[in-house]
């Protein structure tokens, strides 16, 4: 060990010493005086307080499972729709080999005003049939 | 302060007798105030977070296992609860680089002298990085045992034992002057 690191080390368990003296000596804070009285408050009226009410899976579950399966099916044919658009040019007709898909769905996919009213309109109706959903579980829980 | 009363305590809170648990914020609420002090240097905030560890840990004695000692539990609640606290809400601190050595003009007394190195040091220790400023608060919250400052922030104590190094060393270089470590000549 050279004279460097020697003088290095006793440095360190200086410095140590003297943050090890500083920060022992930390003041001490009392507690005020209606600390603990406010605390006992808080935690009566949390005893008190009705338990959460737990979600209503059962109810809930076969929504779910139904707006899980319509989300899946417009996502597959949405991706069936994209992937057939690439392979097919502007003037050919595409076609559908996924089972659910209709022959009407590539104009709704690919169409002009009409598809988007579609769209819209089945944007809404899903919406609507969401928020009915929604207040029946609610009320279903109350 | 006895492991037992704590024990026999959460017991009745847990079989629906609720002011039971006056007994352990008695015992407790000195310490749980002093530790969020340390953290956030605000007496009011200190006492607001105090309150929230002690419903948490309401909330919580049912999860309390008595292989631990409950103070062990109650602290490592705590400090969870803090250092979270602290991120949402950074306590009011200057940066390391600010921190500049103080120059004192007065004549050199010693009780001033003692109290302005010991804020320089303090205010250094409030500018650290987080996981360094806060294995010292914990270290030094439980007189320097390693093994109770692990056990509060749910480290293994040779983490603990690194970062208390790296923040000494942090402390060393950013106040040479107020840490009495001795200019050093190349060998």
């Amino acid at each position: 060990m050279g004279r460097s690191s020697i003088g290095q080390s006793i440095g360190r368990s200086i410095g140590r010493d003297a943050i090890d003296r500083i920060l022992s000596r930390e003041e001490e804070i009392l507690p005020s005086s209606g600390f603990a009285v406010s605390v006992m408050d808080v935690v009566r009226s949390e005893a008190a307080a009705p338990p959460p009410i737990p979600f209503p899976w059962k109810r809930a579950l076969p929504g779910i499972i139904a707006a899980a399966f319509v989300l899946g099916l417009v996502i597959i044919a949405v991706v069936v729709g994209i992937v057939q658009a690439g392979k097919t040019t502007n003037s050919q007709l595409f076609i559908f080999t996924s089972p659910f898909a209709s022959p009407s769905l590539p104009r709704l996919l690919h169409g002009g005003i009409e598809s988007a009213v579609v769209w819209t309109l089945l944007a809404l109706l899903f919406a609507f049939a969401s928020v009915k959903f929604s207040m029946r579980v609610l009320s279903g829980a109350a | 302060m006895s492991a037992n009363d704590d024990q026999a305590d959460v017991e009745r809170v847990l079989a629906g007798e609720i002011s039971a648990f006056e007994g352990i914020v008695q015992r407790w609420q000195g310490p749980l105030i002093n530790l969020a002090y340390r953290f956030s240097r605000d007496r009011g905030r200190a006492e607001e977070m105090a309150q929230e560890a002690f419903l948490r840990a309401y909330r919580a004695l049912g999860q309390w296992r008595k292989d631990a000692v409950f103070s062990t539990w109650l602290f490592a609640l705590a400090t969870n609860l803090y250092r979270s606290e602290l991120r949402r809400i950074p306590a009011r601190s200057v940066s390391l680089d600010e921190i500049a050595e103080p120059v004192d003009v007065r004549p050199s007394d010693g009780g001033l002298e003692d109290y302005d190195r010991d804020l320089a040091v303090r205010r250094a220790v409030g500018a650290l990085p987080a996981k360094y400023r806060e294995a010292l608060t914990l270290f030094y919250f439980h007189d320097m045992n390693i093994t109770a400052a692990a056990q509060s922030l749910g480290l293994p104590e040779g983490t603990v034992k690194a970062r208390l190094s790296r923040g000494r060393d942090i402390l060393r270089s950013k106040l040479p002057q107020q840490l009495a470590v001795p200019r050093l000549k190349e060998a």
